[in-house]
């Protein structure tokens, strides 16, 4: 009986655990890197020139090195890849596939994922073919064709840097995104917007007026702003296909933009034409407008959570600016910060749960993170700069903000954890107010 | 009688040279007086017109309206920005015209809090206005947030002059 009884606790112990690995496995086979995961590491990739796929040679124009550059440099943007240096690889690479792969070598160099690829170019065509590898499992994770007839390896690139995020996190990344921002000059400011690799700068508005507030519609449709170019803070909406601006709003005092519904549908305002500045919601394509606060305080910057359940906005009700969170009927606001007396620019995580903000510590602007519930509360920045206005991208794995410091202005991207900085542009103007699109492709 | 006479005319002779010398004499210190004249009359001239002028500065600053200041990311009217309300008031209750007033805030604290901060300020001066009777409906407030500072610096003393509120007649 005693006997009887052991062994069914083991059979017991044995079913637990292999319910647990169980789930563990399917876990792990949805998302291949878990990187919200406390403690997470960059991953240390190692990324091998491509190969000329007939002659092992490389290709006359370059091409090869160039192709798996790219691929490293969209990578490296992600915030989560180490990218290992080539000098170190101590395996030659041979062309071909099937290709034989010595592991323990990648492994002996700190490589979890490897990159092969070969390259075809004829005339304007141009072929690759990429293959990832995990090393510690010696398997392949993918083997891919690529194909541009326009000889432009860069959108190969992308291609490539794009499926190996998606194989290892389960998600495209933020690669189809933009950054718009505003330049603040002498002669007036103006919003202006850049690829999420840098390049592609342009301008959006021309109106050398106050341009405040940059605000993307979820579905890529709509910019929404406030301006100045009629002599007193407006609200429009531009429709970035068409190019055709709208007024949305004009009441008398103060019109300011704040972001839009997750459906695209709504857009949050904060308006003083009724005595008192509050947040106001607007359906952009009815115009029926519903006041949502209605506190003797200033209400502004209103965010709406990416469920669309909750608004997180700035009142200084209880005496100094702060961020609460209230319900999108405008019922049941709290308070979530505590620590500062000057806590503002709200920008909801993607994700949902967590909220960044700027708030001012020791006489310096600096980004912090806090769970909606007020709790978690994280400092993100910490150098001698005013770190001013986060957004976060598509993802939710990174943050763009603005840092000042003397003359000296730039839009950066950090990490959602506060890790590798890097900087998107810098000059002397005045550059603010980042807001990240929504993946536009 | 021939010597008296002889005595006469050098006595005249004496006489006529003394008047002609002194009649010359006479002649460079009226020359002298009018030089001296003329530069009284030009300071006059210029004390007049720097009183003029100061009268005008004087005059204008009674018909112009002037800005009020606020505290560090308050909007409540402080007690000496109480004169300088009445004293607008007083200007327009006497010109006709609509009132811009412009609310504006030093480059400290976020833009977007910075314009909701300077639209209360604008409104705050706004109320008081009314309260001494001047028409609601010629009165627009506008915030201009911290995008239009008086002085650029990063000072103390720059911050101070612009947490304003302007007034414009138009």
């Amino acid at each position: 009986m005693l006997m009887d009884r052991n062994y069914l606790l083991k059979i017991l112990i044995l079913l637990a655990f292999l319910t647990i690995y169980g789930t563990h496995s399917a876990a792990v086979a949805k998302v291949y890197i878990d990187i919200d995961a406390p403690g997470f590491q960059q991953f240390p990739i190692a990324i091998c020139d491509f190969q000329n796929k007939n002659t092992g040679a490389s290709a006359p124009s370059g091409f090869n090195a160039v192709i798996a550059d790219d691929v490293k440099n969209y990578l490296d943007m992600t915030g989560i890849f180490k990218i290992l240096d080539k000098k170190s690889f101590l395996e030659g690479v041979e062309p071909g596939y099937p290709e034989k792969i010595r592991f323990p070598e990648w492994t002996a160099i700190g490589a979890d994922f490897l990159v092969r690829g070969d390259l075809t170019v004829q005339g304007k065509d141009t072929v690759a073919e990429s293959r990832l590898y995990d090393v510690a499992r010696g398997q392949m994770l993918f083997n891919k064709r690529y194909s541009n007839s326009s000889g432009d390896t860069k959108s190969i690139a992308l291609a490539i840097a794009r499926d190996i995020l998606m194989a290892l996190t389960g998600d495209a990344g933020d690669f189809d995104t933009k950054i718009a921002f505003i330049i603040k000059r002498k002669s007036g400011s103006d919003i202006y917007s850049m690829n999420y690799d840098a390049s592609g700068m342009s301008s959006l508005t021309g109106h050398q007026s106050i341009v405040t507030s940059p605000r993307w519609s979820p579905d890529g449709q709509y910019l929404a702003f406030t301006s100045y170019k009629k002599g007193r803070p407006q609200v429009y909406l531009r429709n970035l296909k068409s190019g055709s601006e709208r007024t949305v709003a004009s009441f008398e005092g103060l019109n300011l933009c704040g972001s839009f519904s997750p459906d695209s549908k709504k857009l949050l305002l904060t308006l003083s034409k009724d005595g008192n500045e509050d947040i106001y919601v607007l359906n952009i394509h009815t115009m029926q407008l519903k006041r949502l606060t209605r506190s003797y305080s200033i209400d502004v910057s209103p965010a709406w959570s990416p469920d669309g359940q909750k608004i997180a906005f700035v009142s200084n009700r209880s005496g100094s600016p702060q961020i609460f969170v209230m319900d999108a009927n405008g019922g049941g606001a709290r308070r979530i910060t505590f620590h500062g007396k000057y806590n503002t620019s709200p920008s909801w995580s993607p994700r949902g749960g967590k909220i960044a903000y700027e708030g001012l510590v020791g006489g310096r602007y600096q980004i912090f993170t806090v769970d909606e519930s007020g709790g978690n509360l994280m400092q993100m920045t910490f150098d001698n700069a005013d770190n001013e206005y986060p957004s976060w991208s598509p993802s939710g794995r990174q943050i763009v903000f603005s840092s000042r410091q003397g003359g000296r202005s730039r839009i950066c991207i950090m990490n959602s954890n506060g890790m590798k900085t890097r900087v998107l542009i810098e000059n002397a103007n005045h550059l603010v107010m980042p807001s990240w699109s929504p993946l536009l492709k | 009688m021939k010597k008296y006479l002889t005595l006469i005319g050098v006595f005249l002779v004496f006489a006529f040279c003394l008047t002609t010398f002194s009649g010359c004499a006479d002649k460079s210190a009226v020359v002298r007086d009018d030089a001296a004249a003329e530069d009284e009359a030009a300071r006059r001239a210029r004390e007049q017109a720097e009183r003029e002028a100061a009268m005008r500065a004087r005059d204008a600053a009674l018909l112009t309206p002037q800005n009020i200041y606020y505290d560090y990311d308050q909007s409540n009217i402080r007690p000496d920005a109480r004169d300088t309300l009445k004293h607008n008031a007083t200007i327009f209750t006497h010109k006709r015209g609509n009132i811009i007033i412009e609310g504006h805030c030093d480059e400290r604290g976020t833009a977007e809090y910075n314009m909701a901060l300077g639209q209360r300020r604008a409104q705050e001066a706004k109320r008081y206005l009314i309260n001494l009777g001047i028409n609601a409906s010629r009165m627009q407030a506008i915030s201009y947030g911290e995008e239009n500072p008086l002085d650029p610096r990063s000072t103390e003393e720059a911050w101070a002059k612009n947490r304003r509120a302007e007034f414009h007649l138009k």
